[in-house]
């Protein structure tokens, strides 16, 4: 192992961090002015050219906001909360290839950062992580709106979890490997969503409500429960799980792109490999596009109907989906 | 008020209870004056034999500085027609009533508001608490001989500040300059409320075991008075068992700006203005409202191009109210705002024309006793005219194709909030409430007002009770409505749209009368008392969002918390109405 | 194989120490001045009865019980599906036994109401 390596590594894992913050800040702008045209308004547009320093100046504002602990919260906890959503959030995406390899100043360098074999499970393990945060902001903020958010959040997210486990068996069934280099590779000629359209389906459902984004946003419920978990949380750690929320938006259309959308997969990327992370970008701008579209046209299940949906229908169908891909591999041969 | 009891003979009440029961014989007045002692019987009588079962306004008037107090109780049918209007007179030092909440649910609400206001007790009610007005509040307002902290004068317009008095108020010997010292000895930090402990007392009291197995944590959360989906400063403390309201209790309060008594201080029509703000969103129909109840006393009717200008207002309001609450009760069930932003689309169109007749978008102040203020161009005709006939019915068929058949929304609406007939009835439900529940009861046919009588509509009526079918019942209502301009545009006359000459201070002769009218969200009445001075001496609103609260707590009981959010929005209130 | 773990490691390092960096940074320039009022629980404005935290619905626990079951299936058949291929028609019969011991249990508990939140 030579020092060159580390510091390539250390290099990456900057840009990832960077791209995931600066993506964040983007993804705020993008929803407010996508949400505001769907809603015959015009959105911010006057910090900077087309409102394009507004996330800089929520964030400025946000830093300069004095954050208040709650009387009978469990301090340590209660500061802890918001860095364990986070840190999940930010790391999920490492083993997301971006493309092939380029040369760059002499150096064959791979764009991603680590390609391990059990891919797959990782980000399963990695999003179960998140969950704590969120449950435990809940409960140390001794306040019951948070407290029944919190709640919400954990019993949902796991719910869904399962299914989005499942959604990633098809891929893995397919490339017989859990890589996700290798799923990548395999979708060169066609990509999974065709293959497996039912699975395409489930990720979607599930990562919807895995980010709790609508009409899955139960645990931030506006109407019902001011803010969920973080009803307590001001200042910096409400940004802390501002940040987490959108960040995992931009994980879980990463990462479904990557399944069932061909990754950093798309004309002539074999000969210009610098064209793999702007097909990624297309491809995760279009999912959150989609994913905004929904909110600002969906209105929200109820927390019973929402569980139940998981529960009697999503899990069912996932068993089905694996049934059938599996019958499929096996027909077409392999 | 001319005299509704008379239409179907009296059946003989007053022989009935002998020396109990009489005729109001005041001049201007009508109704029977009944005994404390038999007005609960009283009252059933005329229930279950008379059929008068729908509970319209309770309220009071004082009469000092005789020794002598109304508790004023008005009832109607659900099959229409013209109600039945009883008293009881009881001493101002020691005023008590038997409460009727026994025998209309609806009077709950109401009564613990004449308690508030007058100091009336009601015997055997079950929540006899402040409702308006915070428990440290000293003394009953709407008594005449209350006098606030700086008390100027008993009516306006207060001499020295006409015709060219001197302009100085009242208010700079405020010895408490900007407000922020406290009586001595009061100390609002450490101020416990007592009204608190019995509402929670009273949650605490209704706490059943759900399931009967498993015993969970009950916890009472407060939704309100800061909370995003309470339309305004209203509080929900609600019990609940993991997700499950098991009972909860309406608050309000929080906006209560003296209406009434600023009301009955100002001249006849200083109101009408003070009307604007009850329901801020539907203003001219509550100008109407108003304007209909001075009309009775001083026994003037408009000319006819006003009624109809008078009638199209109305209608528009109506749209503008109904595809308001359509869109905001979709934000209530989670649709991040566009449903509303399209619905404040149409009424920004309506606003306009509100804006060109009468110079202002929300608080029009157009309608005057005998008319409107001013008449209306061919150029706003034509507008109307666009609206109705191509822009409106086209949006609200847009609404209709979006929503109807929205999987999530049936699923989060249908069967949900549920108000039987009979309890919509017994609640003194009104407006959409009541007729979502399968009572086509609109005052405009029930007992027309103005010109209603000449034009084709059908009372919108669905059957569930449900939020669905409350949502329903104001998409066929905006429908009906644009019917009712339609016609009003093709037949409106010209001509003047006064009677008479307009006067700042018109003649009221004595008496009482109660104007009301179909408002968006229910019966919205105006019981005036007249001395024959240029101020009414009683001047109460009948606030349909107010009372249509009362049920609030039944239709909640055993739906989820998401549920009772989207309840309070599919009841429509407005607090500015609700709190007075 | 300590090759493939360390850059996510070294991430795992850097996006902690952004997390706590975003918590001093509030807590260098954010103002603080508490008050008794400021520092209460939120409820909607009111000053709440009884304490936030406390005993939650037994439902829950239901949830996160059978989440555990389910999620050590779909870890199961995560192995499965990467061998697959060498295992052809035997591994799907293998695996519709196992789906189906699985559907018996999950029926199990849906005919006994644990699924439903009423």
């Amino acid at each position: 192992m030579d020092a060159a390596l580390i510091w390539e590594w250390i290099i990456k894992s900057v840009v990832i961090l960077l791209v995931m913050t600066g993506g964040f800040a983007y993804v705020t702008l993008y929803e407010r002015r996508v949400l505001a045209r769907m809603q015959v308004r015009i959105g911010p547009n006057r910090v900077g050219w087309q409102g394009l320093l507004q996330p800089v100046a929520d964030g400025i504002k946000l830093i300069f906001k004095e954050e208040l602990t709650p009387v009978g919260a469990d301090r340590l906890i209660f500061i802890l909360a918001p860095v364990i959503t986070v840190i999940p959030a930010l790391i999920v995406t490492a083993v997301v290839p971006w493309g092939t390899e380029v040369n760059l100043f002499g150096r064959i360098v791979p764009l991603r950062l680590a390609d391990i074999n059990v891919a797959v499970l990782y980000i399963l393990s990695v999003t179960s992580i998140s969950v704590y945060g969120i449950t435990l902001a809940g409960w140390s903020s001794n306040n019951k709106y948070a407290m029944l958010g919190g709640l919400r959040a954990t019993a949902q997210m796991i719910s869904y979890e399962l299914a989005l486990g499942m959604a990633f068996v098809g891929p893995i069934l397919w490339t017989g490997s859990m890589s996700l280099g290798d799923i990548v590779s395999a979708q060169k000629n066609l990509w999974f969503v065709v293959i497996m359209p039912l699975g395409f389906i489930i990720y979607v459902i599930a990562s919807l409500a895995e980010v709790n984004r609508s009409p899955f946003d139960m645990p931030e419920a506006e109407q019902e429960l001011t803010a969920g978990y973080h009803t307590e949380y001001s200042g910096m750690k409400f940004a802390l799980f501002f940040m987490a929320e959108y960040i995992k938006m931009i994980g879980v259309s990463m990462i479904g792109a990557t399944l069932f959308l061909g990754g950093y997969q798309g004309p002539f990327v074999d000969a210009y490999p610098w064209l793999g992370p702007i097909y990624l970008f297309i491809k995760v701008a279009l999912w959150l596009f989609f994913m905004i579209w929904v909110r600002a046209t969906l209105p929200r299940f109820r927390y019973d109907r929402l569980m139940a949906f998981g529960w009697k229908v999503l899990l069912p169908l996932s068993l089905l989906y694996i049934v059938v891909t599996a019958v499929l591999r096996l027909l077409v041969g392999g | 008020m001319n005299d509704p009891v008379d239409s179907f003979m009296n059946f003989d009440l007053i022989s009935r209870y002998p020396g109990l029961v009489k005729k109001d014989q005041r001049t201007g007045y009508s109704g029977y004056i009944v005994e404390a002692d038999c007005l609960v019987q009283f009252a059933r009588a005329v229930r279950d034999e008379l059929g008068f079962d729908y509970l319209s306004m309770i309220t009071a008037a004082d009469y000092y500085p005789d020794d002598l107090m109304d508790v004023i109780y008005l009832l109607y049918r659900t099959t229409g027609g013209p109600g039945i209007l009883f008293k009881v007179q009881v001493s101002r030092l020691d005023s008590k009533v038997p409460s009727l909440s026994s025998i209309f649910a609806g009077a709950e609400l109401q009564e613990r508001e004449v308690w508030d206001m007058y100091g009336i007790s009601f015997e055997d009610h079950p929540d006899l608490r402040r409702i308006l007005l915070w428990d440290g509040f000293e003394g009953h307002p709407l008594r005449k001989d209350w006098k606030e902290p700086l008390f100027e004068e008993d009516s306006k317009p207060y001499k020295d500040r006409w015709p060219a008095g001197k302009h100085k108020r009242q208010e700079d010997l405020n010895p408490f300059k900007n407000n922020v010292s406290y009586p001595i000895g009061f100390e609002p930090e450490h101020f416990s409320s007592n009204n608190e402990k019995a509402l929670y007392d009273a949650l605490n009291k209704t706490s059943g075991n759900l399931n009967g197995s498993l015993k969970t944590d009950q916890i009472i959360v407060n939704l309100g008075p800061q909370h995003p989906s309470t339309h305004g400063v209203f509080r929900m403390a609600a019990l609940l068992e993991g997700e499950t309201i098991i009972d909860l209790k309406p608050v309000m309060g929080y906006l209560h700006r003296s209406h009434e008594k600023i009301g009955e201080r100002n001249t006849f029509l200083q109101n009408m203005p003070y009307t604007d703000r009850l329901d801020y969103i539907s203003s001219m129909s509550n100008n109407f409202g108003y304007a209909l109840a001075v009309e009775k006393l001083m026994a003037v009717t408009p000319p006819e191009r006003a009624e109809y200008i008078r009638v199209i207002m109305a209608e528009l309001t109506r749209i503008s109210s109904h595809i308001m609450t359509t869109g905001f009760l979709l934000n209530e069930l989670g649709a991040m705002f566009t449903p509303s932003l399209y619905a404040l689309e149409e009424r920004e169109l309506i606003l306009d024309i509100f804006e060109e007749v009468s110079g202002s978008r929300m608080m029009c102040n157009y309608f005057r006793f005998g008319g409107v203020v001013r008449d209306i161009s061919d150029s706003v005709i034509e507008k109307i005219r666009k609206l109705v006939f191509n822009r409106l019915p086209r949006k609200i068929d847009e609404l209709d194709r979006y929503l109807t058949h929205n999987e999530i929304v049936r699923l989060r609406t249908e069967g949900v909030g549920v108000l039987t007939a009979d309890e919509a009835a017994a609640y003194s439900a009104g407006g959409p409430l009541l007729r979502a529940s399968g009572v086509p009861y609109d005052v405009r046919k029930a007992e027309p007002y103005s010109i209603y009588d000449r034009f084709k509509f059908d009372v919108a009526v669905r059957y569930h009770g449900d939020i669905y079918d409350r949502y329903l019942v104001r998409l066929d209502e905006m429908r009906q409505s644009i019917r009712i301009i339609q016609q009003a545009i093709h037949d409106i006359p010209s001509g003047p749209v006064m009677t008479g000459k307009s006067q700042y201070q018109p003649k009221v002769p004595a008496g009482e009368a109660y104007g009301r009218v179909e408002g968006p969200k229910g019966e919205l009445g105006f019981y005036i008392v007249s001395d024959g001075k240029q101020n009414p001496r009683r001047y109460h609103v009948r606030a349909p969002s107010f009372i249509n609260l009362t049920a609030l707590s039944e239709m909640s009981k055993g739906e989820k918390v998401a549920d009772v959010i989207a309840i309070l929005g599919s009841i429509d209130i407005i607090l500015g109405e609700v709190d007075r | 194989m300590l090759n493939d773990y360390l850059p996510i490691i070294i991430l795992l390092v850097l996006a902690t120490v952004l997390g706590f960096l975003v918590l001093i940074i509030g807590a260098l320039f954010g103002p603080r001045r508490p008050t008794q009022r400021k520092a209460a629980p939120y409820e909607s404005g009111m000053i709440p009865y009884g304490p936030g935290t406390r005993r939650i619905s037994v439902r829950y626990y239901l949830v996160a019980v059978l989440f555990i079951l389910f999620d050590i299936e779909t870890v199961f058949f995560l192995p499965w599906a990467v061998v697959f291929r060498q295992l052809g028609w035997f591994a799907l019969i293998e695996m519709l036994v196992f789906i189906g011991i699985l559907l018996i249990g999950f029926v199990y508990v849906w005919k006994k109401g644990a699924l439903e939140w009423e």
